[in-house]
């Protein structure tokens, strides 16, 4: 009998087929994902001349990536881990790394939605225009700064095996870095804090994705918060994938 | 296949499976040959999860060597794993999924192409045709090991990992169960199977090691092993109705204490 491997493209394209219509499934969830960032553009719409078109489309997808990287990938990851199916997969004769691609594809995805649905929403809701430039930045900058928070969910998975409690951590997670990284930013939390704020994973993709999306604002500073955000996506990323267990019970 | 026939289809051998200073494993070594049923039995916490899950290629052994079908779980491990089929104790897949998607995507990642029709006739074969679109959770206990273990047999394996795949099953379903074990060992494959169940092992494994303390302590079939011990003083305690089983043997040589 000859032993048949499949070939990476194949078994990926099996992976990513299943993975996305995990995703498809879980509808309720990607749509509570992308109404947070549509409220928040709904409600600032007084805001948009004091603050600029640019930062409350920038405030919008951070957020929306703080809820993707902390909210939908760590609790997938964790559940799936947890329910074995990961070590099912691992038994399949494909390389693990080929698993966690496949539902970083879909992480990615998220990203170009959320990032689309923001634009959209910022021009319907509050007549926000930017360059044509600006835009293919604002992607950019969006899956640059999605990174971050996708190692940051790596990390929780990675210190955490029980998945009520990665989910109840992420959450927390989520809620200091929207709550302090908003009010903070904006200054309503005193001058230290806002400090913080800017130098923390929420600020400095902030700062990014507005310097990208207005780029004729982009200065030294954003350039630091640039070097900034990867270098907390490298730190994270590492400490994530290191402490990673493929199996709950290990 | 990268071996003659009358090779085993799995070889465990001088296997040490360490966590941190505890040793889990120590020296252990098996075979398990084309259509016999191979039966791994011990307490709680005796070494059988690391021994399966070091077969499985997902816990990396600090000595020994383990060969499926000839290939090396360590430096051929896709191939190793393409020889091999697991059926495993937790549910392990995405809850979201269809059957259909979950056959499908099973058949995708060890390469085997299956169309509507094939896809249909698979499913009719462990009667579940109606349950194609159904998400695995809303599956029966038996429906769930029906589709797991067919999963399992979908690229046709050499060698097939049972993990107490009975467990929570009703009589009929385990009887079920045992007989598709036996059909898996007349078509010549090989299976390794856990359980916790002495009569279950009685009933199919046509061999059976003891593990216990991360060590084999005997090798043999279960009438052997019975017409061995029978007299050990042990084994006579521990019979509780005059007539030795398995049971009595398994209890006389792992001792009465209950394992956490």
């Amino acid at each position: 009998m000859q032993t048949i491997i499949p070939s990476t493209s194949d078994a990926l394209k099996s992976l990513l087929r299943a993975d996305f219509s995990t995703q498809w499934r879980n509808r309720r969830a990607v749509i509570l994902t992308l109404l947070v960032p549509v409220i928040i553009l709904i409600s600032w719409k007084g805001l948009v001349d004091k603050l600029g078109g640019a930062y409350v489309l920038a405030t919008c997808i951070t957020i929306g990536l703080n809820a993707i990287g902390l909210m939908g990938y760590s609790n997938s990851i964790a559940r799936d881990r947890d329910k074995g199916v990961f070590q099912r997969l691992r038994v399949a004769p494909v390389p693990s790394w080929s698993i966690m691609f496949s539902r970083l594809m879909v992480q990615i995805v998220m990203i170009l939605l959320v990032t689309l649905v923001v634009f959209a929403g910022g021009y319907y809701f509050d007549q926000i225009t930017i360059t044509p430039l600006g835009y293919v930045l604002g992607f950019v900058a969006a899956f640059v700064g999605g990174a971050v928070y996708l190692s940051l969910g790596q990390v929780i998975v990675g210190l955490i095996k029980n998945p009520e409690t990665v989910n109840v951590t992420c959450r927390l997670v989520y809620f200091v870095f929207i709550m302090v990284g908003m009010f903070g930013q904006l200054g309503m939390l005193g001058k230290e804090v806002g400090e913080a704020v800017k130098w923390s994973p929420y600020g400095s993709v902030n700062r990014i994705i507005s310097g990208c999306l207005k780029p004729e604002t982009w200065n030294q500073q954003t350039t630091w918060a640039l070097l900034v955000t990867i270098g907390y996506t490298i730190v994270f990323a590492t400490m994530g994938i290191k402490w990673f267990k493929w199996n709950s019970r290990s | 296949m990268n071996q003659t026939s009358s090779d085993p289809i799995l070889q465990v051998e001088g296997l040490d499976i360490f966590y941190g200073a505890f040793q889990a494993v120590k020296k252990v070594s098996f075979q398990v040959k084309g259509g016999e049923i191979f039966g791994l039995l011990g307490p709680n916490g005796a070494g059988k999860t690391s021994t399966l899950s070091a077969v499985e290629g997902l816990l990396p052994p600090n000595a020994g060597s383990i060969t499926v079908a000839g290939y090396s779980i360590t430096e051929n491990p896709l191939y190793a794993r393409a020889n091999l089929g697991v059926q495993l104790q937790s549910t392990s897949f995405q809850p979201e999924l269809s059957v259909a998607e979950i056959v499908r995507l099973f058949a995708g990642i060890h390469a085997v192409t299956m169309r509507k029709d094939e896809l249909s006739a698979f499913l009719a074969n462990i009667k579940l045709e109606d349950a194609a679109g159904k998400r695995f959770n809303q599956l029966s206990g038996g429906q769930q090991q029906r589709v797991s273990l067919a999963i399992a047999l979908l690229h046709d394996p050499p060698l097939v990992l049972l993990d107490e795949p009975t467990t929570g099953l009703d009589p009929q379903s385990r009887r079920q169960l045992w007989e598709r074990m036996e059909e898996m060992r007349e078509k010549g494959h090989g299976i390794l199977l856990t359980t916790h169940s002495m009569e279950e092992a009685e009933a199919v494994c046509d061999r059976i090691a003891i593990i216990d303390h991360g060590k084999v302590i005997a090798v043999d079939t279960p009438q052997s092993l019975v017409e061995k011990h029978r007299n050990d003083p042990e084994v006579v305690s521990a019979s509780r109705k005059g007539k030795i089983t398995l049971e009595d043997v398994f209890i006389g040589l792992t001792g009465k204490t209950v394992r956490s």
